[in-house]
């Protein structure tokens, strides 16, 4: 019985934080130390640990979908390279250089907004503060946050196929042929800058929601990797409508549903498309792509998926850019 | 027949007896009430109240984003905890941990009480000011734009001057209280942190290089450096008086210096992210481990550490026996 509690009190009971902070001691600290850095070293434990997410949510991601991908195939293919493009940008994505950007940035932003709000005398907004029930029930704030997000996420995504300049750089998202759980960051920079913008100004209207729920912001992720995944899946008809399957999402990605004909925006939760009449659970899983898109968006590497977007981009604003109904 | 005259004199003799009652009736209460530390979780946006004796997690209080650094009041009714990102300072009562209630302010990052509990300096590391409160109704009396992240602070004696690092800038500012002007500013190093008032001169922790800089409070001059280890943090007086401890960030360890020639007399390997940390009356230490989620009790007589799981990112940490036990209260500047 003394073994037993023992190895339980050996079992780390924030792993996460614990893997941060060992990467935090023993590489982050000593290369701010020898740079002159230190003053970011409060920061850096943040930055850190959102790569530990990121890693994880990637190994976790590997795990469950290639047995679900090798053995419920909607498609088989045998070149790889678009797939190890897709790779690289979802390294690019969820460990490398964007998240680390993200943080910077929206810290920059955070700054510049609290102080001209302390000098007038007020402190930004927070769901806890403009709710003030929430204060002590972080799980349900944090529900509420994710809610919110998504919905205005649902917003984001559906403007992007409404607007032609925009869909433009979409677009590369969209002309992945071989689509799997990979593919769920394979985005336009400029696509992402937006979105990064999009999410700022929410984060800034709200708060940002708190870090500590690591299962569950792995879990929001994976949800998202996930409904990309080449695997004849769906959640039967009541999890379809809770949770995005990769049947609900594949039809997005359906060859007929590219740019201004799609629907199914939603990317965790699908109540939106439902609620806002945009939701389609009658289509199977169908082939992906888009046959307006170049076809270095969708074979090309990564820096000739990136021009494309750029030259498609150029070519929409002289087509005339227009905006389609919602 | 006493006058008025005289009885006023006797009252204002008496004033500072007057105001120590309440923390004297703290005192009773709790002796009486089981030892608690409150360790102040950064990651988890949550306080954990750790019963002494049995070194258990009793319960999690929670913030609203980050709570970094603590203030006791100067009657000791209640411990104010910040939470910069969460912009609010939370106030807990000292002797159970028990939350009585939070009010908004922008980014309160690191707090303490003038020695005369007149005012309360907050220093806004996010947001580069260093806001001077009046104590008593939390009212801010003067804002001080002074450098870039505004990191720890200490006062004179006298209550008139308050010492603040910016850790971007790489200077000490000393801040008039009783003009609310800048007295001067220094260039100190790289990265300063930790800041305490110590025996007519000022002693700095440079965290972006591996020593305390000693600097003269009247000028700012730099009277010498004591080498300590990699990444020095935060200082702190031993009740006793006889010896400094400085967490090292970098380094993972704590040095000890003498305190009074200031050189360093012992070196405690102290992995995990060494930050805040309080002394027990038993004479263990009880410190804040960043990067472990741990808090480490170091017994210094025998150079045995346990360690107690709290939250994902210890960073300040009170334990409650300070209000019972008036040399440590002294040496930390709470009496």
């Amino acid at each position: 019985m003394n073994m037993l509690t023992h190895m339980l009190s050996r079992i780390p009971i924030h792993p996460f934080n614990d893997i941060a902070g060992w990467i935090e001691q023993v590489a982050v600290l000593p290369v701010l130390f020898r740079a002159g850095l230190m003053q970011w070293s409060e920061l850096s434990f943040g930055w850190t640990l959102v790569a530990v997410y990121g890693v994880t949510q990637m190994i976790l991601a590997y795990a469950v979908c290639v047995p679900l991908e090798r053995r419920y195939p909607i498609e088989r293919w045998t070149a790889q390279k678009p797939i190890l493009v897709d790779v690289f940008y979802t390294f690019l994505a969820r460990v490398g250089v964007l998240p680390i950007m993200t943080f910077v940035l929206f810290y920059a932003a955070q700054v510049r907004l609290d102080g001209f709000l302390a000098d007038r005398g007020y402190v930004p907004p927070m769901l806890e503060t403009m709710i003030p029930p929430l204060f002590g029930h972080p799980v349900v704030t944090f529900a509420l946050y994710a809610l919110i997000l998504d919905f205005t996420d649902y917003w984001r995504h559906r403007l992007s196929h409404r607007f032609s300049l925009w869909y433009a750089l979409h677009a590369v998202h969209h002309a992945q042929r071989q689509m799997t759980f990979w593919s769920d960051d394979r985005n336009h920079v400029i696509d992402e800058i937006i979105s990064f913008l999009w999410f700022m100004v929410v984060g800034l209207l709200i708060g940002i929601p708190p870090l500590q729920f690591p299962l569950l912001i792995l879990m929001l992720r994976f949800v998202e990797s996930f409904s990309h995944a080449n695997a004849r899946i769906s959640f039967g008809w009541l999890g379809d409508r809770l949770l995005v399957s990769p049947k609900f999402h594949r039809a997005h990605h359906g060859i007929l549903a590219a740019g201004e004909r799609s629907f199914n925006y939603g990317a965790v939760f699908p109540f939106w498309d439902m609620i806002l009449r945009t939701a389609d659970f009658s289509r199977d899983f169908a082939p992906t792509g888009d046959n307006t898109a170049p076809e270095a968006m969708a074979t090309g590497g990564y820096l000739a998926q990136q021009w494309s977007g750029i030259v498609h981009f150029a070519h929409s604003i002289q087509g005339g850019a227009h905006v389609a109904k919602l | 027949m006493t006058s008025y005259a005289q009885l006023s004199r006797r009252t204002f003799l008496a004033a500072p007896a007057l105001l120590a009652l309440p923390a004297i009736a703290r005192a009773a209460t709790a002796a009486a009430a089981p030892p608690i530390a409150i360790v102040l979780d950064s990651g988890g946006a949550n306080l954990s109240i750790v019963d002494m004796t049995t070194r258990k997690v009793l319960r999690e209080e929670p913030t609203f984003r980050e709570p970094s650094h603590w203030a006791l009041t100067p009657d000791h009714q209640k411990l104010l905890v910040c939470d910069a990102t969460g912009n609010a300072i939370f106030f807990l009562d000292p002797v159970t941990g028990r939350e009585l209630g939070h009010k908004l302010i922008p980014d309160p990052y690191q707090l303490w009480f003038s020695p005369d509990g007149r005012y309360l300096t907050v220093n806004c590391l996010r947001l580069n000011h260093v806001d001077v409160y009046h104590a008593a109704t939390l009212t801010l009396a003067h804002r001080f734009k002074v450098g870039s992240m505004p990191s720890h602070l200490s006062y004179t004696p006298d209550s008139k001057t308050v010492f603040s690092s910016m850790q971007d800038s790489g200077t000490l500012v000393a801040l008039d209280l009783t003009t609310m002007t800048e007295r001067w500013h220094t260039p100190i190093g790289k990265t300063p942190a930790g800041v305490m008032w110590h025996d007519g001169v000022v002693l700095v922790a440079i965290m972006g290089s591996d020593h305390v800089a000693v600097i003269d409070p009247a000028g700012g001059k730099l009277l010498r450096t004591v080498m300590t280890d990699k990444g020095p943090h935060n200082l702190f007086l031993t009740p006793d008086r006889q010896h400094i401890y400085v967490s090292n960030r970098v380094a993972g360890s704590l040095s000890v210096l003498d305190a009074k020639s200031l050189n360093v007399v012992k070196q405690i390997p102290m992995p995990g992210g060494p930050d805040d940390l309080c002394f027990a009356p038993d004479g263990k230490l009880w410190i804040a481990l960043r990067f472990s989620s741990q808090v480490a009790v170091y017994d210094p007589k025998t150079d045995a550490t346990d360690h107690i799981s709290v939250g994902r990112s210890p960073h300040g940490i009170y334990i409650s026996t300070l209000l019972t036990d008036h040399p440590a209260l002294v040496a930390m500047r709470l009496a």
